[in-house]
Protein backbone atom coordinates (compact mmCIF):
# COMPACT_ATOMS: atom_id res chain seq x y z
CA UNK A 1 0.00 0.00 0.00
CA UNK A 2 1.45 3.32 -1.01
CA UNK A 3 1.23 6.53 1.03
CA UNK A 4 0.84 10.00 -0.40
CA UNK A 5 3.32 12.79 0.31
CA UNK A 6 3.02 16.50 -0.20
CA UNK A 7 6.04 18.40 -1.46
CA UNK A 8 6.15 22.14 -0.92
CA UNK A 9 8.51 24.60 -2.52
CA UNK A 10 11.62 25.43 -0.51
CA UNK A 11 13.30 28.75 0.12
CA UNK A 12 13.39 30.77 -3.09
CA UNK A 13 11.60 27.97 -4.88
CA UNK A 14 8.65 28.04 -7.22
CA UNK A 15 5.62 25.93 -8.06
CA UNK A 16 3.78 23.22 -6.21
CA UNK A 17 2.78 22.04 -3.74
CA UNK A 18 2.71 18.66 -5.41
CA UNK A 19 1.00 15.61 -4.03
CA UNK A 20 2.80 12.43 -5.03
CA UNK A 21 1.02 9.15 -4.58
CA UNK A 22 2.67 6.18 -6.26
CA UNK A 23 0.55 3.23 -7.28
CA UNK A 24 1.22 -0.29 -8.52
CA UNK A 25 2.08 1.00 -11.95
CA UNK A 26 3.79 4.26 -11.08
CA UNK A 27 6.06 2.87 -8.41
CA UNK A 28 9.42 4.57 -9.04
CA UNK A 29 10.91 7.77 -7.68
CA UNK A 30 13.57 8.69 -10.23
CA UNK A 31 16.59 10.65 -9.02
CA UNK A 32 18.33 12.29 -11.97
CA UNK A 33 20.90 14.17 -9.94
CA UNK A 34 24.25 12.74 -11.06
CA UNK A 35 25.86 11.10 -8.06
CA UNK A 36 23.56 8.58 -6.46
CA UNK A 37 20.05 8.83 -5.11
CA UNK A 38 19.47 12.24 -3.59
CA UNK A 39 18.27 12.26 0.07
CA UNK A 40 15.10 14.06 -1.04
CA UNK A 41 14.29 11.27 -3.50
CA UNK A 42 15.09 8.71 -0.83
CA UNK A 43 12.81 10.42 1.66
CA UNK A 44 9.94 10.52 -0.81
CA UNK A 45 10.51 6.82 -1.51
CA UNK A 46 10.68 5.95 2.19
CA UNK A 47 7.52 7.86 3.06
CA UNK A 48 5.47 6.63 0.13
CA UNK A 49 6.76 3.07 0.04
CA UNK A 50 7.88 3.46 -3.55
CA UNK A 51 11.29 2.52 -4.95
CA UNK A 52 13.95 5.17 -5.50
CA UNK A 53 16.05 4.76 -8.63
CA UNK A 54 19.30 6.44 -9.65
CA UNK A 55 18.59 7.74 -13.12
CA UNK A 56 22.25 7.44 -14.05
CA UNK A 57 22.44 3.73 -13.27
CA UNK A 58 18.99 2.49 -14.13
CA UNK A 59 15.92 3.64 -15.89
CA UNK A 60 12.22 3.02 -16.03
CA UNK A 61 9.57 3.67 -18.66
CA UNK A 62 7.99 7.09 -18.28
CA UNK A 63 4.60 5.74 -17.31
CA UNK A 64 6.04 3.86 -14.32
CA UNK A 65 7.55 6.96 -12.75
CA UNK A 66 5.60 8.56 -9.91
CA UNK A 67 7.83 11.61 -9.83
CA UNK A 68 11.34 12.64 -10.72
CA UNK A 69 13.91 14.51 -8.59
CA UNK A 70 16.39 16.68 -10.52
CA UNK A 71 19.04 19.28 -9.68
CA UNK A 72 18.63 21.39 -12.77
CA UNK A 73 20.04 24.88 -12.96
CA UNK A 74 17.33 26.04 -15.33
CA UNK A 75 18.16 24.82 -18.81
CA UNK A 76 16.88 21.44 -19.75
CA UNK A 77 15.89 18.85 -17.18
CA UNK A 78 13.52 21.17 -15.33
CA UNK A 79 11.42 21.40 -18.50
CA UNK A 80 11.86 18.00 -20.10
CA UNK A 81 9.92 16.07 -17.47
CA UNK A 82 7.04 18.52 -17.16
CA UNK A 83 6.79 18.34 -20.96
CA UNK A 84 6.47 14.57 -20.70
CA UNK A 85 3.79 15.01 -18.03
CA UNK A 86 5.91 13.67 -15.16
CA UNK A 87 5.76 15.41 -11.77
CA UNK A 88 9.11 17.15 -11.31
CA UNK A 89 10.87 18.08 -8.08
CA UNK A 90 13.87 20.36 -8.58
CA UNK A 91 16.36 20.68 -5.72
CA UNK A 92 17.63 23.95 -7.20
CA UNK A 93 15.38 26.96 -6.68
CA UNK A 94 14.57 27.60 -10.32
CA UNK A 95 11.28 29.01 -11.59
CA UNK A 96 9.82 28.66 -15.05
CA UNK A 97 13.04 28.78 -17.06
CA UNK A 98 14.78 27.31 -20.05
CA UNK A 99 13.55 26.61 -23.54
CA UNK A 100 10.78 24.34 -22.26
CA UNK A 101 9.51 26.81 -19.63
CA UNK A 102 6.05 26.90 -21.13
CA UNK A 103 5.47 23.30 -20.06
CA UNK A 104 6.26 24.00 -16.43
CA UNK A 105 3.41 24.94 -14.14
CA UNK A 106 2.43 24.83 -10.49
CA UNK A 107 0.67 21.49 -10.97
CA UNK A 108 3.66 19.57 -12.36
CA UNK A 109 6.70 21.32 -10.95
CA UNK A 110 8.12 22.41 -7.61
CA UNK A 111 11.62 23.72 -6.91
CA UNK A 112 14.06 24.62 -4.16
CA UNK A 113 12.99 21.46 -2.36
CA UNK A 114 14.87 20.19 0.69
CA UNK A 115 14.10 17.18 2.84
CA UNK A 116 12.04 19.29 5.29
CA UNK A 117 9.68 20.27 2.47
CA UNK A 118 8.57 16.66 2.05
CA UNK A 119 5.90 15.40 4.40
CA UNK A 120 3.14 12.82 4.55
CA UNK A 121 -0.14 13.96 3.08
CA UNK A 122 -3.24 12.77 4.89
CA UNK A 123 -5.91 14.51 2.88
CA UNK A 124 -7.99 12.94 0.15
CA UNK A 125 -5.96 12.20 -2.95
CA UNK A 126 -8.03 12.64 -6.04
CA UNK A 127 -7.05 10.05 -8.61
CA UNK A 128 -6.52 13.11 -10.68
CA UNK A 129 -3.31 12.98 -12.61
CA UNK A 130 -4.38 10.72 -15.40
CA UNK A 131 -7.90 12.10 -15.69
CA UNK A 132 -6.55 15.62 -15.80
CA UNK A 133 -4.26 14.71 -18.64
CA UNK A 134 -7.10 13.04 -20.50
CA UNK A 135 -9.28 16.11 -20.17
CA UNK A 136 -6.50 18.24 -21.53
CA UNK A 137 -6.11 15.90 -24.46
CA UNK A 138 -9.81 15.90 -25.23
CA UNK A 139 -9.94 19.66 -25.19
CA UNK A 140 -7.12 19.84 -27.67
CA UNK A 141 -8.85 17.37 -29.92
CA UNK A 142 -12.05 19.42 -29.88
CA UNK A 143 -10.04 22.47 -30.75
CA UNK A 144 -8.35 20.66 -33.63
CA UNK A 145 -11.73 19.48 -34.87
CA UNK A 146 -13.21 22.97 -34.80
CA UNK A 147 -10.14 24.32 -36.50
CA UNK A 148 -10.24 21.75 -39.29
CA UNK A 149 -14.00 22.33 -39.76
CA UNK A 150 -13.34 26.04 -40.13
CA UNK A 151 -10.59 25.29 -42.60
CA UNK A 152 -12.86 23.00 -44.61
CA UNK A 153 -15.64 25.57 -44.81
CA UNK A 154 -13.18 28.21 -45.97
CA UNK A 155 -11.85 25.91 -48.67
CA UNK A 156 -15.35 25.12 -49.92
CA UNK A 157 -16.05 28.67 -51.08
CA UNK A 158 -16.03 28.67 -54.87
CA UNK A 159 -14.75 31.18 -57.41
CA UNK A 160 -13.13 34.52 -56.88
CA UNK A 161 -14.02 34.91 -53.21
CA UNK A 162 -12.58 31.48 -52.55
CA UNK A 163 -9.37 32.37 -54.35
CA UNK A 164 -8.97 35.60 -52.40
CA UNK A 165 -9.61 33.88 -49.14
CA UNK A 166 -7.09 31.14 -50.02
CA UNK A 167 -4.41 33.71 -50.86
CA UNK A 168 -5.27 35.65 -47.74
CA UNK A 169 -4.94 32.52 -45.65
CA UNK A 170 -1.63 31.56 -47.22
CA UNK A 171 -0.16 35.02 -46.68
CA UNK A 172 -1.58 35.13 -43.19
CA UNK A 173 -0.02 31.75 -42.51
CA UNK A 174 3.45 32.85 -43.57
CA UNK A 175 3.25 36.18 -41.78
CA UNK A 176 1.98 34.38 -38.73
CA UNK A 177 5.02 32.13 -38.82
CA UNK A 178 7.41 35.07 -39.01
CA UNK A 179 5.61 36.82 -36.21
CA UNK A 180 5.66 33.73 -34.03
CA UNK A 181 9.37 33.29 -34.81
CA UNK A 182 10.01 36.84 -33.65
CA UNK A 183 8.03 36.28 -30.50
CA UNK A 184 10.02 33.14 -29.72
CA UNK A 185 13.32 34.93 -30.36
CA UNK A 186 12.42 37.77 -27.99
CA UNK A 187 11.18 35.29 -25.43
CA UNK A 188 14.42 33.33 -25.60
CA UNK A 189 16.53 36.45 -25.24
CA UNK A 190 14.58 37.65 -22.22
CA UNK A 191 14.33 34.30 -20.47
CA UNK A 192 17.69 32.72 -21.30
CA UNK A 193 20.18 35.15 -22.80
CA UNK A 194 19.80 38.37 -20.82
CA UNK A 195 19.90 36.74 -17.36
CA UNK A 196 23.18 35.05 -18.22
CA UNK A 197 24.54 38.27 -19.70
CA UNK A 198 23.73 40.02 -16.43
CA UNK A 199 25.62 37.36 -14.51
CA UNK A 200 28.63 37.46 -16.84
CA UNK A 201 28.69 41.28 -16.84
CA UNK A 202 28.74 41.35 -13.04
CA UNK A 203 31.51 38.78 -12.99
CA UNK A 204 33.69 40.60 -15.52
CA UNK A 205 33.06 43.93 -13.78
CA UNK A 206 34.16 42.61 -10.40
CA UNK A 207 37.18 40.83 -11.87
CA UNK A 208 38.37 43.93 -13.71
CA UNK A 209 37.88 46.37 -10.84
CA UNK A 210 39.21 44.32 -7.95
CA UNK A 211 42.38 43.09 -9.58
CA UNK A 212 41.23 39.49 -9.38
CA UNK A 213 42.04 39.52 -13.07
CA UNK A 214 45.78 39.34 -12.42
CA UNK A 215 45.31 36.44 -10.06
CA UNK A 216 43.17 34.56 -12.59
CA UNK A 217 45.61 35.37 -15.38
CA UNK A 218 48.43 33.87 -13.37
CA UNK A 219 46.38 30.75 -12.63
CA UNK A 220 44.67 30.15 -15.95
CA UNK A 221 47.12 31.39 -18.57
CA UNK A 222 49.81 28.74 -18.00
CA UNK A 223 47.15 26.07 -18.60
CA UNK A 224 44.96 27.67 -21.24
CA UNK A 225 47.92 29.25 -23.01
CA UNK A 226 49.57 26.09 -24.32
CA UNK A 227 48.47 22.90 -26.06
CA UNK A 228 49.62 20.50 -23.30
CA UNK A 229 47.86 22.69 -20.74
CA UNK A 230 44.64 22.60 -22.75
CA UNK A 231 44.84 18.82 -23.04
CA UNK A 232 45.30 18.63 -19.28
CA UNK A 233 42.16 20.76 -18.77
CA UNK A 234 40.19 18.48 -21.10
CA UNK A 235 41.34 15.39 -19.20
CA UNK A 236 40.20 16.89 -15.89
CA UNK A 237 36.84 17.85 -17.40
CA UNK A 238 36.23 14.34 -18.72
CA UNK A 239 37.07 12.28 -15.61
CA UNK A 240 33.94 10.12 -15.40
CA UNK A 241 32.96 11.05 -11.84
CA UNK A 242 33.66 14.75 -12.40
CA UNK A 243 32.05 15.25 -15.79
CA UNK A 244 28.41 14.86 -14.65
CA UNK A 245 29.04 17.38 -11.86
CA UNK A 246 30.72 19.91 -14.16
CA UNK A 247 27.95 19.66 -16.74
CA UNK A 248 24.71 21.29 -15.54
CA UNK A 249 23.62 24.24 -17.66
CA UNK A 250 27.16 24.45 -19.03
CA UNK A 251 27.58 27.12 -16.33
CA UNK A 252 31.17 26.15 -15.55
CA UNK A 253 32.15 25.97 -19.22
CA UNK A 254 30.56 29.39 -19.78
CA UNK A 255 32.32 31.01 -16.84
CA UNK A 256 35.69 29.48 -17.74
CA UNK A 257 35.10 30.43 -21.37
CA UNK A 258 34.54 34.03 -20.32
CA UNK A 259 37.70 34.04 -18.19
CA UNK A 260 39.76 32.60 -21.05
CA UNK A 261 38.20 35.17 -23.38
CA UNK A 262 39.26 38.00 -21.08
CA UNK A 263 42.82 36.64 -21.13
CA UNK A 264 42.83 36.38 -24.93
CA UNK A 265 41.62 39.99 -25.07
CA UNK A 266 44.42 41.00 -22.70
CA UNK A 267 46.99 39.31 -24.92
CA UNK A 268 48.01 36.70 -22.35
CA UNK A 269 46.78 33.83 -24.54
CA UNK A 270 47.34 33.60 -28.30
CA UNK A 271 44.10 34.13 -30.30
CA UNK A 272 44.70 30.98 -32.35
CA UNK A 273 44.36 28.92 -29.18
CA UNK A 274 40.73 30.06 -28.90
CA UNK A 275 39.62 27.07 -30.99
CA UNK A 276 41.33 24.26 -29.05
CA UNK A 277 40.36 26.07 -25.83
CA UNK A 278 36.68 25.87 -26.84
CA UNK A 279 36.97 22.08 -26.85
CA UNK A 280 39.21 21.86 -23.77
CA UNK A 281 36.70 23.57 -21.49
CA UNK A 282 33.77 21.63 -22.90
CA UNK A 283 34.79 17.97 -22.68
CA UNK A 284 32.05 17.40 -20.12
CA UNK A 285 29.27 18.73 -22.34
CA UNK A 286 26.00 16.91 -21.73
CA UNK A 287 27.47 14.40 -19.27
CA UNK A 288 24.92 15.52 -16.68
CA UNK A 289 22.11 14.85 -19.11
CA UNK A 290 22.83 11.39 -20.56
CA UNK A 291 19.87 9.45 -19.08
CA UNK A 292 17.44 12.24 -19.96
CA UNK A 293 18.84 12.65 -23.46
CA UNK A 294 18.62 8.92 -24.05
CA UNK A 295 15.06 8.73 -22.82
CA UNK A 296 14.18 11.62 -25.15
CA UNK A 297 15.53 9.38 -27.92
CA UNK A 298 13.16 6.64 -26.70
CA UNK A 299 15.98 4.37 -25.57
CA UNK A 300 15.22 1.17 -23.66
CA UNK A 301 16.09 0.84 -19.99
CA UNK A 302 19.09 -1.40 -20.69
CA UNK A 303 20.44 1.01 -23.27
CA UNK A 304 20.49 3.73 -20.61
CA UNK A 305 22.25 1.45 -18.14
CA UNK A 306 25.10 0.70 -20.53
CA UNK A 307 24.91 3.98 -22.41
CA UNK A 308 25.70 6.24 -19.45
CA UNK A 309 29.09 4.69 -18.59
CA UNK A 310 29.85 4.18 -22.29
CA UNK A 311 29.53 7.91 -22.98
CA UNK A 312 31.43 8.87 -19.81
CA UNK A 313 34.37 6.59 -20.64
CA UNK A 314 34.37 7.55 -24.29
CA UNK A 315 34.89 11.18 -23.30
CA UNK A 316 38.25 10.31 -21.71
CA UNK A 317 39.44 9.48 -25.23
CA UNK A 318 37.46 11.94 -27.30
CA UNK A 319 37.90 14.90 -24.92
CA UNK A 320 41.66 15.30 -25.46
CA UNK A 321 41.24 14.21 -29.09
CA UNK A 322 38.79 17.07 -29.62
CA UNK A 323 41.42 19.53 -28.36
CA UNK A 324 43.88 18.12 -30.91
CA UNK A 325 41.32 18.41 -33.72
CA UNK A 326 40.68 22.00 -32.65
CA UNK A 327 44.41 22.68 -32.59
CA UNK A 328 44.98 21.29 -36.08
CA UNK A 329 42.05 23.29 -37.47
CA UNK A 330 43.30 26.45 -35.77
CA UNK A 331 46.48 26.43 -37.85
CA UNK A 332 46.61 29.61 -39.86
CA UNK A 333 43.90 31.35 -37.86
CA UNK A 334 44.68 34.98 -36.89
CA UNK A 335 48.30 34.65 -37.89
CA UNK B 1 32.11 60.38 6.96
CA UNK B 2 34.56 60.86 4.12
CA UNK B 3 35.67 57.32 4.63
CA UNK B 4 32.09 56.06 4.35
CA UNK B 5 31.52 58.13 1.22
CA UNK B 6 34.70 56.72 -0.32
CA UNK B 7 33.54 53.23 0.56
CA UNK B 8 30.19 53.83 -1.10
CA UNK B 9 31.89 55.17 -4.24
CA UNK B 10 34.12 52.11 -4.47
CA UNK B 11 31.17 49.84 -3.87
CA UNK B 12 29.13 51.46 -6.63
CA UNK B 13 32.19 51.51 -8.90
CA UNK B 14 32.42 47.75 -8.63
CA UNK B 15 29.05 47.43 -10.33
CA UNK B 16 29.39 50.37 -12.67
CA UNK B 17 32.10 48.42 -14.47
CA UNK B 18 29.72 45.46 -14.66
CA UNK B 19 26.97 47.73 -15.95
CA UNK B 20 29.19 48.99 -18.74
CA UNK B 21 30.06 45.44 -19.71
CA UNK B 22 26.36 44.61 -19.70
CA UNK B 23 25.49 47.52 -21.99
CA UNK B 24 28.32 46.43 -24.29
CA UNK B 25 26.93 42.90 -24.48
CA UNK B 26 23.35 44.06 -24.98
CA UNK B 27 24.11 46.57 -27.74
CA UNK B 28 26.82 44.45 -29.35
CA UNK B 29 25.23 41.03 -29.39
CA UNK B 30 21.51 41.11 -28.62
CA UNK B 31 20.22 42.99 -31.73
CA UNK B 32 21.99 40.61 -34.14
CA UNK B 33 20.95 37.66 -32.03
CA UNK B 34 17.26 38.61 -32.07
CA UNK B 35 17.09 39.17 -35.83
CA UNK B 36 19.13 36.06 -36.61
CA UNK B 37 17.03 33.92 -34.28
CA UNK B 38 13.83 35.29 -35.84
CA UNK B 39 15.08 34.46 -39.34
CA UNK B 40 16.17 30.95 -38.46
CA UNK B 41 13.03 30.26 -36.42
CA UNK B 42 10.93 31.33 -39.43
CA UNK B 43 12.94 29.10 -41.75
CA UNK B 44 12.41 26.15 -39.42
CA UNK B 45 8.66 26.79 -39.27
CA UNK B 46 8.38 27.14 -43.04
CA UNK B 47 10.38 23.98 -43.77
CA UNK B 48 8.44 22.10 -41.13
CA UNK B 49 9.39 19.18 -38.93
CA UNK B 50 8.02 16.51 -41.28
CA UNK B 51 10.45 17.21 -44.07
CA UNK B 52 13.35 17.22 -41.64
CA UNK B 53 12.25 13.88 -40.29
CA UNK B 54 12.53 12.36 -43.75
CA UNK B 55 16.12 13.53 -44.04
CA UNK B 56 16.76 12.31 -40.51
CA UNK B 57 15.46 8.82 -41.30
CA UNK B 58 17.64 8.68 -44.38
CA UNK B 59 20.81 9.77 -42.62
CA UNK B 60 20.38 7.38 -39.70
CA UNK B 61 21.44 4.34 -41.75
CA UNK B 62 25.03 5.20 -42.63
CA UNK B 63 27.55 5.68 -39.81
CA UNK B 64 29.16 8.81 -41.23
CA UNK B 65 25.85 10.56 -41.84
CA UNK B 66 24.54 9.29 -38.50
CA UNK B 67 27.20 11.16 -36.56
CA UNK B 68 27.45 14.24 -38.79
CA UNK B 69 24.31 15.13 -40.74
CA UNK B 70 21.80 13.69 -38.28
CA UNK B 71 23.06 15.53 -35.16
CA UNK B 72 23.54 18.77 -37.10
CA UNK B 73 19.99 18.59 -38.48
CA UNK B 74 18.66 17.72 -35.04
CA UNK B 75 20.45 20.62 -33.34
CA UNK B 76 19.57 23.12 -36.06
CA UNK B 77 15.89 22.27 -36.38
CA UNK B 78 14.90 20.99 -32.95
CA UNK B 79 17.55 22.83 -30.84
CA UNK B 80 18.79 21.85 -27.40
CA UNK B 81 17.32 19.82 -25.64
CA UNK B 82 14.66 18.49 -28.04
CA UNK B 83 17.37 17.54 -30.59
CA UNK B 84 17.95 14.28 -28.72
CA UNK B 85 14.47 13.07 -29.68
CA UNK B 86 15.99 12.27 -33.10
CA UNK B 87 17.58 9.35 -31.26
CA UNK B 88 14.37 7.52 -32.07
CA UNK B 89 15.47 7.19 -35.71
CA UNK B 90 18.62 5.20 -34.91
CA UNK B 91 18.92 1.59 -33.79
CA UNK B 92 18.94 0.82 -30.09
CA UNK B 93 22.67 0.02 -30.06
CA UNK B 94 23.49 3.36 -31.65
CA UNK B 95 21.42 5.55 -29.35
CA UNK B 96 24.14 6.27 -26.78
CA UNK B 97 26.60 7.17 -29.54
CA UNK B 98 24.04 9.40 -31.23
CA UNK B 99 23.33 11.23 -27.98
CA UNK B 100 27.05 11.74 -27.36
CA UNK B 101 27.46 13.04 -30.88
CA UNK B 102 24.41 15.34 -30.80
CA UNK B 103 25.04 16.84 -27.38
CA UNK B 104 28.64 17.59 -28.32
CA UNK B 105 27.37 19.81 -31.12
CA UNK B 106 25.22 22.00 -28.89
CA UNK B 107 28.03 24.55 -28.47
CA UNK B 108 29.97 24.38 -31.80
CA UNK B 109 26.72 25.30 -33.58
CA UNK B 110 26.19 28.47 -31.55
CA UNK B 111 28.98 30.39 -33.28
CA UNK B 112 26.94 30.48 -36.48
CA UNK B 113 23.42 29.61 -35.29
CA UNK B 114 22.86 30.84 -31.74
CA UNK B 115 19.15 29.96 -31.86
CA UNK B 116 20.10 26.31 -31.30
CA UNK B 117 21.18 26.82 -27.71
CA UNK B 118 20.53 30.39 -26.54
CA UNK B 119 20.81 29.47 -22.86
CA UNK B 120 24.46 28.43 -23.16
CA UNK B 121 25.89 30.98 -25.57
CA UNK B 122 28.81 32.04 -23.42
CA UNK B 123 30.88 28.92 -23.97
CA UNK B 124 31.50 30.40 -27.42
CA UNK B 125 30.71 34.08 -26.75
CA UNK B 126 32.96 34.19 -23.70
CA UNK B 127 35.99 33.14 -25.74
CA UNK B 128 35.05 35.00 -28.93
CA UNK B 129 34.69 38.20 -26.87
CA UNK B 130 38.47 38.05 -26.43
CA UNK B 131 38.92 37.93 -30.21
CA UNK B 132 36.60 40.93 -30.56
CA UNK B 133 38.61 42.83 -27.94
CA UNK B 134 41.71 42.33 -30.08
CA UNK B 135 39.85 43.83 -33.03
CA UNK B 136 39.99 40.59 -35.05
CA UNK B 137 37.01 39.25 -37.03
CA UNK B 138 35.16 36.41 -35.27
CA UNK B 139 33.84 34.83 -38.48
CA UNK B 140 36.99 32.78 -38.87
CA UNK B 141 36.64 31.32 -35.37
CA UNK B 142 32.90 30.64 -35.80
CA UNK B 143 33.27 28.69 -39.05
CA UNK B 144 36.30 26.74 -37.83
CA UNK B 145 34.48 25.91 -34.57
CA UNK B 146 31.57 24.57 -36.65
CA UNK B 147 33.82 22.42 -38.88
CA UNK B 148 35.94 21.14 -36.01
CA UNK B 149 32.68 20.43 -34.17
CA UNK B 150 31.47 18.20 -37.00
CA UNK B 151 34.76 16.26 -36.95
CA UNK B 152 34.62 15.91 -33.17
CA UNK B 153 31.04 14.61 -33.12
CA UNK B 154 31.89 12.08 -35.85
CA UNK B 155 34.80 10.83 -33.74
CA UNK B 156 32.65 10.80 -30.56
CA UNK B 157 29.93 8.84 -32.34
CA UNK B 158 32.35 6.21 -33.65
CA UNK B 159 34.28 5.79 -30.39
CA UNK B 160 31.18 5.66 -28.19
CA UNK B 161 29.52 3.19 -30.56
CA UNK B 162 32.56 0.87 -30.19
CA UNK B 163 32.72 1.23 -26.39
CA UNK B 164 28.99 0.63 -26.11
CA UNK B 165 29.27 -2.52 -28.26
CA UNK B 166 32.11 -3.90 -26.10
CA UNK B 167 30.26 -3.15 -22.84
CA UNK B 168 27.00 -4.60 -24.14
CA UNK B 169 28.67 -7.85 -25.23
CA UNK B 170 30.48 -8.16 -21.88
CA UNK B 171 27.22 -7.70 -20.07
CA UNK B 172 25.54 -10.30 -22.28
CA UNK B 173 28.37 -12.78 -21.57
CA UNK B 174 28.12 -12.15 -17.83
CA UNK B 175 24.40 -12.85 -18.09
CA UNK B 176 25.03 -16.24 -19.72
CA UNK B 177 27.41 -17.36 -17.00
Amino acid sequence: MYQAVIIKKGQGGWGGPLVVKPNDKQKYIMSVTGGGIDPVAQKIADLTGATALDGFLSSAPDDEIACVVVDCGGTARCGVYPKKGILTINLTPVGQAGPLAKYMNEENYVSGVKQVNVSLFDGEVPEGETTKAENGGAKKEDYQKIKSQAKASAEKQPGFVGLISRIGKAVGGVVGKFYQAGREAIDMVIKNVLPFMAFIAMLIGIINVTGLGTLIANTISPFAGSLPGLILISIVCTIPFLSPILGPGAVIAQVVGTLVGVQIGAGAIAPALALPALFAIDGQVGCDFIPVGLSLGEAETETVEIGVPAVLFSRLITGPAAVLIGFVLSIGMYS
Amino acid sequence: MDFLAQLATNFIGLFQAGGETFVGLVTGIVPLLIVLMTAVNSLIKIIGEERVEKAAKFSSKNFILRYTVLPVLAMFFLTNPMAYTFGRFVEEKHKAAFYDSAVSFCHPITGLFPHANPGELFVYLGISAGITTLGLPVGDLAIRYFIAGVLVILLRGIVTERIYAVMASKKANAGVK
